[in-house]
C-alpha cells in the first residue's frame, strides 16, 4: 500500500477551530450518546410533570437532600471534563504523557464523585429512606443511580484510553479515541449539569 | 474542543472551566438562600441550560461543527428545557 493510500485511511486529526462536518471522535460514540440523552431528557420531563402532581411533596423531600454535597459534585464533574480537555489537547500537541497525566487526573475526579455520591446514598439508606419510601425518592434514587452507573462506564472509558495513551497507541495525526472517549465523558458531565438544579435546588 | 492560549496566557477552555464553575456556585447559592419561586426555578433552569451549551461548544467541540451534527446537544437542551419549564408554570399556577 503507498503513502497515500496509508494518508486516506489513517484518522484526520482535527486541529485549530476550522468547521468539520463531523463531532470529534467515531460517530458511533455520538448516535450511543444521542441515545443516552434521549433517555435522560424523558426522565427529567418525567419528573417536572409527575412533581406537577403534588410539589409540595417535592419540595418538603427535596429540602432532605444535601446542596452542598450536590455543589461538590458538580464542582468535580466540571472539573473532570475540564481534565478530559486538556487530555484531549495534549494529545492532540503529541503529548502522551501529558494525555495520560490528565486522563489520570480526571479518573481521580470521578472517583471523588463516586464517593460523595455513595456517602450521600448511605446517609439515606440509614435513615430508612428507599426508592419506594415516596414518589421524590423513586425518581431521586432513579435519575442518580442511572447517572451514577453511567460515570462509572465513564471511568472504564477513560481508563482504556489512559493505557493505551501510556501505551504510545495514540499521536498527534490519530488519537480518535481519545475524542471518543472525551466525547462520552462530556455527556455523562452535560447530564448531571441540568440533574444538579432540576432535582436539589429547582422548588 | 481545543484551542491556542488567548488572554492571560490562558486556554479559552480554561476560561469556560472558570465560567462553568463560577455558575455553579451562583446555582448553590440561590438554593441556599432559601428563596422560593417560579423566578427562581426558571433563573436556575436557565444557567443550568446555559452550561450545558457551553460544555457542547466548548469541551464537547461542537462549535466547530457545521451542519445536523452541530444541533443535537443545543435541541436536547432546549427540549426538556421547555418541557420542564412548563411543568413547573403549571404546577405554581
Amino acid at each position: 500500500m503507498d503513502a497515500s493510500v496509508n494518508a486516506l485511511a489513517a484518522p484526520v486529526a482535527r486541529t485549530g477551530e476550522a468547521p468539520h462536518r463531523y463531532p470529534p471522535g467515531d460517530l458511533a460514540i455520538w448516535v450511543f450518546i444521542l441515545a443516552e440523552l434521549l433517555v435522560f431528557a424523558v426522565f427529567f420531563s418525567a419528573y417536572a410533570f409527575a412533581r406537577m402532581g403534588d410539589p409540595a411533596l417535592f419540595n418538603q423531600y427535596q429540602a432532605t437532600l444535601s446542596q452542598n454535597a450536590a455543589l461538590v459534585n458538580t464542582l468535580t464533574l466540571i472539573t473532570a471534563s475540564y481534565f478530559v480537555v486538556r487530555a484531549v489537547a495534549a494529545i492532540r500537541e503529541d503529548d502522551s504523557r501529558g494525555c495520560v497525566r490528565w486522563l489520570l487526573a480526571a479518573l481521580g475526579m470521578g472517583a471523588l464523585f463516586l464517593v460523595i455520591k455513595s456517602a450521600e446514598y448511605a446517609h439515606h439508606f440509614s435513615l430508612g429512606v428507599s426508592m419506594s419510601t415516596n414518589r421524590f425518592y423513586m425518581f431521586y434514587f432513579s435519575l442518580t443511580f442511572f447517572h451514577f452507573m453511567h460515570v462509572i462506564l465513564g471511568m472504564v472509558i477513560l481508563a482504556a484510553v489512559a493505557l493505551k495513551a501510556r501505551r504510545g497507541g495514540y499521536s498527534a495525526v490519530d488519537h480518535r479515541g481519545v475524542e471518543t472517549g472525551a466525547s462520552y465523558w462530556h455527556m455523562v458531565d452535560l447530564v448531571w449539569l441540568i440533574l444538579f438544579p432540576l432535582v436539589y435546588v429547582m422548588h | 474542543m481545543v484551542e491556542k492560549k488567548g488572554a492571560r496566557g490562558l486556554r479559552p477552555c480554561t476560561w469556560v472551566w472558570l465560567l462553568l464553575m463560577a455558575l455553579t456556585v451562583v446555582t448553590w447559592s440561590l438554593g441556599r438562600a432559601g428563596v422560593h419561586g417560579l423566578a427562581l426555578s426558571l433563573g436556575v433552569l436557565f444557567l443550568a441550560l446555559l452550561k450545558g451549551q457551553l460544555v457542547g461548544d466548548f469541551f464537547m467541540g461542537l462549535r466547530s461543527v457545521r451542519g445536523f451534527w452541530r444541533w443535537p446537544v443545543s435541541l436536547w437542551l432546549l427540549i426538556p428545557g421547555g418541557l420542564v419549564t412548563t411543568a413547573f408554570i403549571l404546577a405554581a399556577r
